[in-house]
């Protein structure tokens, strides 16, 4: 009797340990799903001027995407290289290009709609299809997603097969082969400076 | 025709063997550098575990000078005559466009099925041929996507270029073609075999085919989100950004 007693209790146990741990977890589309939802509810915001939105829009990609992995994985080699200053100071600029480049494109997307056709899932990374439906195309865009403080958080966008950072990385390899990686810094902070004073797009 | 086809099956013999060889080295490259970037993460942080599924991107640029001189005629070329053009083109409403871009994918179709079925792909390739009788009578002549939008029979994209790379032939030196823009070797032979089984190429010649060609080009660009110039703004070297989203694209595109 009391054995059974006991395996009640252990197998209540494992349940709500089981559901707490469901519950600490939540799906990674979800939460992609979340972030693009939002993104999209401010850019269908007539309320919004332009800069408060694009504000609004960076908090929202800032609590999302997880800029310092995405740096490490754009520099490789080069961040273990980079003292601790180059590496926060490399994370910030690179943050604002980011920012910058995702929030012009998905301006340009207004009437498309987004769906979710799956996810893939590996123990602690998993990565979300999305699909953007546009008139004339359909466009694959892959976020990579990996478990960050009980949060998934994105570290590459991989828009019709490819991928951001390799991206990135490449371009950016090439730079600090030639000017160094100081060269690199200052190159990307004048690029942040022509994009502030850029004028808004038209057509 | 059978003689310029025999002329390139001869070229395409030629190049072959240097392209197998180049496919080798830049396989052993990718591996030493792979391993370098593993062995870093050994020693990184906690969150350096995201190397794992890390992909090599295997650039071989030779010509790089010369592709840079084509990449600037080319952007000038864009922003001063193509891109013009297709933004005045918009005036026509987007409906119509789409639909003549429907039209000219529909005419491209045994590109698809010939090298879905080149590689071994026969449900694909079975889609295309269903999707090109579907669309060209209900579809009337192919300028409505019928089959995707009804029967949900949807394009898959298959060139010549994703058949060589299938049976393993490496993309060679990246080039910038002239107009086109940016290529490698192999998809550029590519190109132009896709371009003799465009049933375009057996409705049209001369002068009229290329102007239709021209048409296509506007158009697809008229219904582009400026792509181009994102890239141009965003990037710190938008040469370099071009030649490896590429190179990625197109790796991703053999291997689907």
């Amino acid at each position: 009797m009391l054995k059974q007693i006991s395996n009640l209790l252990f197998f209540v146990a494992m349940l709500s340990a089981f559901a707490a741990f469901a519950e600490a977890t939540p799906s990674p589309t979800d939460e992609v799903r979340a972030s693009v939802d939002a993104v999209i509810a401010l850019l269908k915001d007539d309320q919004l001027d332009r800069d408060s939105r694009r504000e609004k829009m960076r908090v929202v990609i800032n609590d999302r995407f997880d800029f310092r992995a995405m740096s490490q994985r754009t520099l490789a080699t080069n961040w273990k290289k980079a003292s601790d200053t180059e590496k926060q100071q490399f994370t910030d600029l690179f943050a604002q290009l980011i920012q910058n480049s995702y929030v012009s494109k998905i301006e340009s997307y207004t009437n498309e709609t987004v769906e979710y056709p799956g996810e893939k899932l590996k123990g602690r990374k998993a990565v979300v299809n999305t699909l953007i439906i546009t008139s004339s195309a359909e466009i694959p865009v892959n976020y990579r997603v990996y478990l960050k403080n009980g949060k998934w958080r994105v570290y590459d966008v991989i828009i019709e097969g490819v991928s951001l950072i390799s991206n990135y990385r490449s371009s950016y390899q090439q730079i600090v082969k030639k000017d160094g990686f100081p060269g690199l810094l200052a190159r990307m902070e004048a690029k942040i400076k022509e994009l502030e004073n850029a004028p808004p797009e038209s057509g | 025709m059978g003689t310029s086809m025999q002329r390139l099956l001869l070229l395409l013999l030629i190049f072959a063997i240097p392209l197998a060889g180049w496919a080798e080295d830049a396989a052993t490259t990718a591996d030493t550098d792979a391993a370098a970037a593993s062995q870093a993460a050994t020693e990184e942080e906690d969150d350096l575990f995201l190397f794992e599924d890390e992909e090599e991107l295997d650039v071989w640029d030779p010509i790089e000078p010369v592709n840079r001189g084509i990449f600037w005629v080319n952007d000038k070329l864009y922003f001063y005559l193509m891109k013009p053009v297709a933004r005045g083109y918009r005036r026509v409403p987007e409906p119509w466009r789409v639909s003549v871009k429907n039209f000219f994918s529909n005419l491209a179709t045994p590109i698809r099925f010939i090298n879905s079925g080149l590689q071994g792909k026969f449900s694909d390739a079975g889609n295309e041929l269903t999707r090109f009788i579907v669309n060209t009578t209900i579809g009337i002549g192919g300028f409505f996507d019928t089959a995707k939008d009804h029967f949900n029979v949807r394009m898959k994209d298959e060139d010549t270029g994703q058949t060589f790379g299938h049976y393993g032939l490496g993309p060679g030196p990246y080039l910038v073609l002239p107009i086109l823009g940016p290529s490698n070797l192999r998809d550029g032979i590519g190109l132009f075999i896709d371009s003799r089984m465009d049933l375009l190429y057996y409705i049209s010649e001369g002068r009229k085919y290329y102007g239709l060609k021209a048409y296509d080009k506007v158009n697809d660009l008229s219904l582009d989100k400026d792509t181009y110039e994102g890239i141009k703004k965003d990037a710190l070297d938008p040469y370099l950004f071009v030649r490896d989203a590429f190179l990625q694209y197109r790796q991703n595109k053999v291997e689907n």
